[in-house]
Order: C-alpha cells, then structure tokens, then sequence
C-alpha cells in the first residue's frame, strides 16, 4: 500500500497582481511557493496552517483548479499539470472535493437525486437506468435514507448537508478526495459524527484523502500524516501522532500550543505567538517563520532552510531543528 | 430557586424566568424556555451549545436587539435595580454601548466600511470621555482635534495594537481579522462597560490569533472588574479562560456551574456527551458523538427536550419538565436523574 498517488514536486502557484503597462506581471501573490510532497494511495494527510497561508489554494492546485506556474504534479505516475482541459478530462472523476460550507456547495432548485445524477452523468459506465440504484447505495454509504433522494438541501440540517455533499464526491468513484475545511462549519457533535464517516469511508473503499484545516485537534483523529504549511510553505510534516507528541518545527508547536484545551486544569495552554502573518506579496528572506520565530538566528535571515529528512516521509524545514529538539526546547 | 453563587456578592445582572417565542407560518416556536442565570462583576461566564440552541438569542435579548414584529418575551432581566425588558427603546438606547457592551463574531462587518477607523473611534470618545478630552487640553495645551487622537491612540495601544497612527487612518477592509476584532474590543471597552457580551467573538479567528483576543479579554475582566458573558461553541475556550460554564440545549440552560464542576464532574447528560465530542489532542480513539438530532423548537418534545437523545431516559423524562436542582454548591442541573424523589417510581 505505499505506492504514491499524488506526488508534487516543487509546486508554485502565483496569482498576478499588478501589471505593468507592457501587460507583464510586476507583482505576484505567492499563494504556493515551491511545495514538494507525496501522497500515498491509501493515506489521509492533513494540511494546517492559519488563513492565508496557501492550504486551499494547493488542495485546489492539484484538482488543477488553480492555475500552477511551475513543478510537476504526478497523479498515479501521470503528469497531469500540462495537460489541455479535453486531456485532463478522464482524470477528474478520479479527483474530488467537498467543500466547507455544505449549503453553498449544493444547489437549491435541486432535489438530491439530481444533484447526486448530474455527478453520475460523468461516470462512462453507469447506464441511466442504473442511477436511481446507484444513489441509493450512495446515499446508503453517507448513512441517510433513501427517501431524502426526493428532498431539497434546505430540508437538511448541516450534518446531512454535509453527508450529500461527500456521497457527491464519491458518486463518480474517485480515488483522491480534498476536504476543505469541510467540518469547519458544523458543531462538535456533529463534526465527531462527519469524521467518523469519513475515517470508515476511507478504509471501505481504499480512498486517499487531502484533509485541509485550521484546526489542529481533528487531524490526529483522521489524518495518517500532517503537513504544516506557513506563508506558501511546507514546514514539516510527521505522522500524526509524532508531530503532536513531539513537533520539529517552532512553528507547529506554537500553533499547537494556541488551541484552547477542553479542560480547565491545563491552564499552562494558549501559548502566544507574537506577530502577523507574512504577506504573501512579499514574503520574508530565508527561513519565511524567522520574523516571529524565537529561536531564530543571522542564518535564518539569510538561507532558506531545505527539507532534512527525519524519517521516511517525515521531514522538517528548520536550520536548527536538531539542536532545538536535542536541547528539549520544543518539547514539554 | 436560582442558579447562584451562595457568595457574599451581588450579581450585577440577573436573568429570571426569560423565554422568547418567534410567530412563524408553523406556529410559534419558543426559541428560549426559562433562562434563569446569574452575572456576576469580574466574572466571565461561558455560554455553551451547539447551532441554535439560543446562545446568541439570548445574549440578544438581554439588549433587545431581535427584531420586536415576531417575538414575544417574558421573565426579568435585573441590571442595576431595573428590569432591562421594561426600559422604553431610548431608555436602552442609554444602557447599549454605555453599561452594556458588545462585540460579535465578524468584526469586519461590523465596523462601518465608509469611515475610517479613527473618524469611528473618534466620535465614539467624544461621546463618551467629554472630559478627559477637557483634561488633556488643558493639560497639554493642545486643540480638542489632537486630544481625541492621543486618546484613540492611547486605548488601541491598550488592547496591544501598535501602529496606531496608521490604523486610525485605515478602513475596515484594510486591516486583519485580528486586528479588526482588537480594534472593536477597544470600541467597547471605551464607555468602561460593567457588561460586555462577546458573541461568538472569535470563531472567525485563526488559533494564534484566538490565543490573543483571549489573552486580551482576560485581562481586561482581571483589570477592570468587566463581566463577560462569554458565548461560544468551543469547550477549548470554556475551559481555559471562564470562570463558570452555562451548558443551553434547545433554548434552556441545562446546567450550570465553576468550569472545574463542568469540566470534571458534568452531570448532565447531555453535557457529558458534548465534553465526549470534543477532540483532544494527543487522543486517538474514534470521536463518540451524542446521536440524534437537535429538536424542531417549533414543536419541540415534551418534558426534557433532551430526552429522546438520551441514554438514560425514564418515564417521567417525556412527560415532565426537569427542575432546577443545586446538586453542589453552586452547580445547577435540570435533570430528572438527580430529583430526589421521582413521581412516578
């Protein structure tokens, strides 16, 4: 199971800016810069960062929604970051998203049975006639009922919202799925019943997911794998467990350290991180965190700190995260 | 009996017997049932619940701020020997803002877009600090124009903003999210408000961000004697920064008590399924969640609205409402569990 479906390699996608009057782009918003990562078939990785630090703009980059400006994306072996839209087109079935706000993403004139048809309608090989069974299974898998075929999205709470958009997803049997933020909008309770869904759909069906968000606590519940990313960059990532437990880069541990804990005797929490998040028009030199970093040093000013392996498909972007994690200083 | 402290305090807000109903197509749907709780000075109080449980609803209907054509409310909401429900609109017209502050979850919306931030903030202090504005002019010999500025700066620095020259000169959108909701906590702290209602105040907020808004309030409430009524659907925030946790289900207060009691010892069932949601870090195990669904207020279960979610139903659960039963000092629940005596056993 460890072969890779996704595999990027120094991905960068820019937005312009400003123009000059040429027509050449003067100013750029590095949204990504310079991304490299696999996913393997199989896994749930996570991505975090704080808003505007790129998240959606890669998930969208490797469903090819945003436009790359430069590297490779590989998906099952295939290049597919030039291909023309007719070329690309057997490829997105395989390649899904579910959005956060679950009422946003369905259309309200139509019932579900339409809306879970229009996705089928792209499947090659179910007959029309085989539709009405195959919502149902899919309906079936999302743990709703197959009269709520013939209900509009309004009739549903955000849960169940939420659950049509994934049986949405999976309507054309993908193998790669990006959640964006997609629990961000419901309630604990109700969040803890979508994830669950989600970790039992992954197993059942051999799917790979990319799971972006902010929210650092829920990604060890599902997520193999969690990469941090900061101003357009990876900055690490580590099996799930590992980066909570014991994380390398100052960064993961000072996003960590600010979620609030669940329980009043651990009061030691909500560390705080002093500064504001880099503009992306103008990204610090060397190492992007240095500005807000307290560990850092003339080097990260400078040098932009390359990926040092930790191990196999762990790794970390620090200059000093060895002497850092040797001393203790980014443990407990 | 009321939920209160058995302390020597005074609360300086008190809520008694408060249900809002709101006339729809589907007949009335009573949105809160005999809200009873108590605030009390220095003392941030959490509001706990999930989606439309009446968090919100009721922090607005402490200020009237719901729209008066549908809605029908009764009860008393005691703040300073007079009953808010009571006041004619100009009379709250003088307590909104002044004794009474509030700042709500997106604060880009809620700064004016057209204004910028100092000419906001600037009419604001006129109206409320006349005379340190008078003081700071003799003093320093300086125009009213200058003063209101140094002012301005002086309170933003206060909520740790720094660049204060540059922000009084932007607009709304011109600013972070963080900074936007320091800039309205700075708003509401100007009137020095015995009360401020935080609605949802950081939900919108990135956590590094969150870390300092809360940080901020905190102190604000340590340093000023500021009650906060806290409302939020995050038991992370609950935990770390109230002083005591108020758990709503389906438009009442299920149960109340100090954050430790809530935290440690919930009585509740259904507080003892919302702590079970929440995910920790450090914890694997699959999320176990509380199953069903919240309930229609239109027509909402009769006795416990929670009992047909709850593990531990009895008969007299669908058929009577659960009183209020202080089951330890200063730790309310409204469960049939605890009663001491059950009718009909």
């Amino acid at each position: 199971m460890s072969d890779v479906l996704i595999d990027l390699s120094h991905i960068k996608t820019y937005f312009p800016q400003k123009k000059t009057l040429m027509g050449k782009v003067s100013t750029w918003v590095r949204a990504v810069d310079d991304v490299t990562l696999k996913i393997l078939r199989g896994e749930c990785l996570g991505l975090v960062g704080e808003s505007g630090c790129g998240k959606s703009t890669l998930g969208r980059t490797i469903l090819r929604l945003a436009p790359v400006l430069s590297g490779t994306i590989r998906f099952n072996g295939v290049e597919i970051q030039h291909l023309d839209e007719k070329a690309f087109q057997p490829y997105r079935p395989k390649m899904q998203m579910v959005f956060q706000d679950p009422r946003a993403s369905l259309n309200p004139k139509m019932k579900v049975m339409q809306i879970l048809s229009e996705a089928l309608a792209i499947c090659a090989h179910v007959e029309k006639i085989q539709y009405a069974q195959r919502a149902t299974e899919l309906m079936d898998m999302v743990d709703l009922r197959p009269e709520h075929l013939f209900r509009y999205p309004h009739e549903f709470s955000g849960g169940q919202q939420q659950r049509i958009c994934i049986a949405r997803a999976l309507a054309t049997q993908p193998e790669f799925l990006v959640f964006d933020e997609a629990t961000s909008a419901l309630d604990v309770s109700v969040q803890a019943q979508i994830l669950n869904l989600m970790a039992d759909l992954q197993k059942r069906l051999n799917l790979t997911f990319l799971f972006i968000s902010h929210d650092l606590s829920i990604m060890e519940h599902i997520c193999h794998r969690v990469a941090v990313m900061y101003a357009g960059q990876v900055m690490e990532i580590q099996d799930a467990d590992a980066l909570f437990a014991s994380p390398r880069h100052p960064y993961t541990k000072a996003l960590r350290d600010a979620v609030p804990i669940a329980d009043p005797t651990q009061t030691d929490g909500m560390t705080i991180l002093e500064g504001e998040v880099p503009s992306l028009l103008d990204p610090p030199q060397g190492c992007r965190f240095h500005p807000r970093c307290k560990h850092a040093t003339g080097r990260c000013k400078q040098e932009s700190p390359k990926a040092d392996v930790i191990k196999l498909g762990n790794w970390v972007r620090c200059h000093h995260h060895l002497r850092l994690w040797k001393r203790g200083l980014l443990s407990d | 009996m009321h939920m209160s402290h058995k302390t020597h305090q005074t609360p300086i807000l008190s809520v008694e017997d408060l249900s809002v109903s709101f006339g729809g197509s589907r007949g009335s749907a009573k949105i809160l049932e005999g809200i009873e709780f108590e605030l009390y000075p220095g003392e941030v109080l959490a509001l706990v619940g999930e989606t439309g449980c009446g968090k919100s609803v009721t922090a607005k209907s402490l200020l009237d701020l719901i729209p008066q054509l549908s809605r029908n409310r009764s009860g008393r909401v005691a703040f300073n020997g007079r009953d808010l429900l009571d006041l004619s609109s100009r009379e709250l017209g003088k307590v909104r803002g002044h004794s009474i502050a509030m700042i709500f979850q997106n604060p880009q919306s809620s700064i004016n877009p057209v204004f910028t931030l100092g000419e906001q903030m600037c009419r604001l202090i006129r109206m409320y600090l006349p005379d340190e504005i008078k003081t700071l002019c003799k003093q320093k010999m300086v125009k009213e124009k200058a003063a209101t500025k140094q002012i301005a700066q002086e309170k933003l620095a206060e909520v740790g903003l720094t660049e204060t020259d540059r922000l009084l000169k932007s607009y709304a959108h011109e600013i972070s999210g963080g900074m936007a909701q320091r800039y309205k906590i700075a708003l509401a702290l100007l009137s020095s408000p015995e009360i401020l209602i935080a609605d949802e105040a950081t939900s919108a907020l990135d956590v590094t961000v969150q870390a300092h808004i809360l940080r901020l309030l905190k102190e604000m409430s340590q340093k000023k004697g500021t009650a906060i009524l806290f409302i939020t659907h995050d038991l992370g925030i609950a935990a770390q920064i109230c002083d005591r946790v108020a758990v709503m289900y389906s438009g009442r207060i299920v149960e109340i008590g100090s954050t430790l009691d809530i935290f440690q010892k919930p009585l509740h069932p259904y507080t003892r399924g919302l702590l079970e949601a929440v995910p920790k870090l450090g914890r694997k195990e699959p999320l176990r969640f509380v199953s069903g669904m919240i309930p229609d207020l239109a027509n909402p279960p009769d006795g416990c609205r929670f009992h047909p979610r709850c593990d531990h139903t009895r008969a007299v659960c669908s058929k009577q409402r659960p009183i209020i039963i202080e089951k330890e000092d200063g730790h309310f629940v409204t469960c049939h569990l605890y009663s001491a005596t059950l009718p009909d056993e």
